[in-house]
C-alpha cells in the first residue's frame, strides 16, 4: 500500500521521539496498544502547572501509519494547554495525514494517546495535591 | 441453495466436534475426505452453477482446515464465534492492562537497541523469552476458551481470553521484528 508523502515524511524523520522522566510529576505518560495489529504507543507530555504542554515524546512500534500519526501529534501539542490537546481527533490526524480507512485505527491510537497521557498526568496531580493537603492539616 | 446455513461454524464445515481442543488426524482425515469429494473435476463439471458453487466450497473448506488445523488460528476464531474478532477493528474494545502494554514496549526497546548494535545473540535470547512467554499466554488463552465454551455469557471469562489472545498477538508481532520481517502492513 501506497503511504501519503506525509506518512513517508513523519516514518522517515520522526520527530520527538524518545523518553521524558516518568517519575518528573509533570510529566504525563500515555500507554496505549492496538491488539488488531500488535502496535504499541507511548506518549509522554511534560505540562506546566498552567496546563500547558511544553515537551512531547514518542515511542511507537508499529507501521508506519501509527508512527506518523503519534509523531504528528508530538509537534501538535506543544504549546496547547491539556483542555485544548484532549479535543484533537483522530479525524483530524488521518486527514492531515491522508491516512487511508484500513489505517484509521492508527490515528484513533494516537488520540487515545493524547488522552491517556493527560489522565495520567491529572492523576498525578491530584495525587500530589492530595499528599500536600495531607501534610498541611 | 445457499453455501452454508446461518449459524454454521468452520467445525461444522469439517464436521469436527467445536472446541479449543482438536484431533488432529480426525482433522486430517475429514478435511481429505471432504476434498475429494468437492474436487470441481467431480462435481457437477458441466453445470456453471454447480461448479461455481463446488469451488465455493472448496475455498471454504480450505479455509476451515487453514484456520482450525493450529492452536493459535483456532483460539482467536474460537473468540471470534464468542462476537470478538481480535483481527479486526473492534479490537479497540479490549482494554489491554498497562503491565502488559510496558513489558511490550521494554522488549521491543530491548531488541531495537540488540539490533543496533548487532548483538546477535541477545536478539535470539529476547526470541527465546517471547517464544516461551508464547507458549504460556496460550495456554492461558486456551484454558480461559474452555471456560467460555461452557460458559459463553460469562464477560469475565470472555475478557480473559481475549486479553489473553491480544498478549498472543504481541509476542507474534514481536517475533516477526525479530526476525527482521517488521513494518509490513498491520
Amino acid at each position: 500500500m501506497a503511504y501519503s508523502d506525509k506518512v513517508v515524511d513523519h516514518y522517515e524523520n520522526p520527530r520527538n521521539v524518545g523518553t521524558l522522566d516518568k517519575s518528573d510529576p509533570n510529566v504525563g505518560t500515555g500507554l496505549v496498544g492496538a491488539p488488531a495489529c500488535g502496535d504499541v504507543m507511548r506518549l509522554q507530555l511534560r505540562i506546566s502547572d498552567e496546563g500547558v504542554i511544553q515537551d512531547a515524546k514518542f515511542k511507537t512500534f508499529g507501521c508506519g501509519s501509527a508512527i506518523a500519526s503519534s509523531s504528528l501529534v508530538t509537534e501538535w501539542v506543544k504549546g496547547k494547554t491539556v483542555d485544548e490537546a484532549t479535543t484533537i481527533t483522530n479525524k483530524e490526524i488521518a486527514k492531515e495525514l491522508s491516512l487511508p480507512p484500513v489505517k484509521i485505527h492508527c490515528s484513533v491510537l494516537a488520540e487515545d494517546a493524547i488522552k491517556a497521557a493527560v489522565a495520567d498526568f491529572k492523576k498525578k496531580r491530584a495525587e500530589r495535591q492530595g499528599a500536600a493537603k495531607a501534610t498541611a492539616t | 441453495m445457499q453455501l452454508v446455513a446461518p449459524g454454521t461454524t468452520l467445525f461444522d464445515v469439517l464436521g469436527l466436534p467445536r472446541g479449543v481442543d482438536v484431533d488432529k488426524a480426525e482433522l486430517e482425515r475429514a478435511y481429505r475426505e471432504r476434498s475429494l469429494r468437492l474436487h470441481p473435476d467431480r462435481a457437477g463439471k458441466d453445470d456453471p452453477r454447480e461448479r461455481r458453487l463446488s469451488l465455493e466450497r472448496t475455498a471454504l473448506l480450505n479455509e476451515a482446515y487453514k484456520t482450525l488445523r493450529a492452536p493459535e488460528p483456532r483460539a482467536f476464531y474460537l473468540l471470534k464465534l464468542h462476537g470478538l474478532d481480535l483481527l479486526k477493528e473492534e479490537a479497540r474494545a479490549v482494554s489491554i492492562p498497562p503491565k502488559v502494554l510496558e513489558e511490550v514496549l521494554q522488549l521491543r526497546e530491548q531488541l531495537e537497541s540488540a539490533r543496533e548494535s548487532g548483538d546477535d545473540e541477545q536478539v535470539s535470547a529476547l526470541s527465546d523469552r517471547v517464544r516461551v512467554q508464547s507458549a504460556t499466554t496460550l495456554s492461558a488463552a486456551q484454558s480461559a476458551l474452555r471456560r467460555l465454551e461452557q460458559a459463553p455469557a460469562d464477560e469475565a471469562v470472555r475478557v480473559e481470553a481475549a486479553q489473553a489472545l491480544a498478549r498472543l498477538r504481541y509476542h507474534h508481532r514481536f517475533l516477526e521484528a525479530a526476525e527482521g520481517s517488521d513494518e509490513e502492513d498491520s
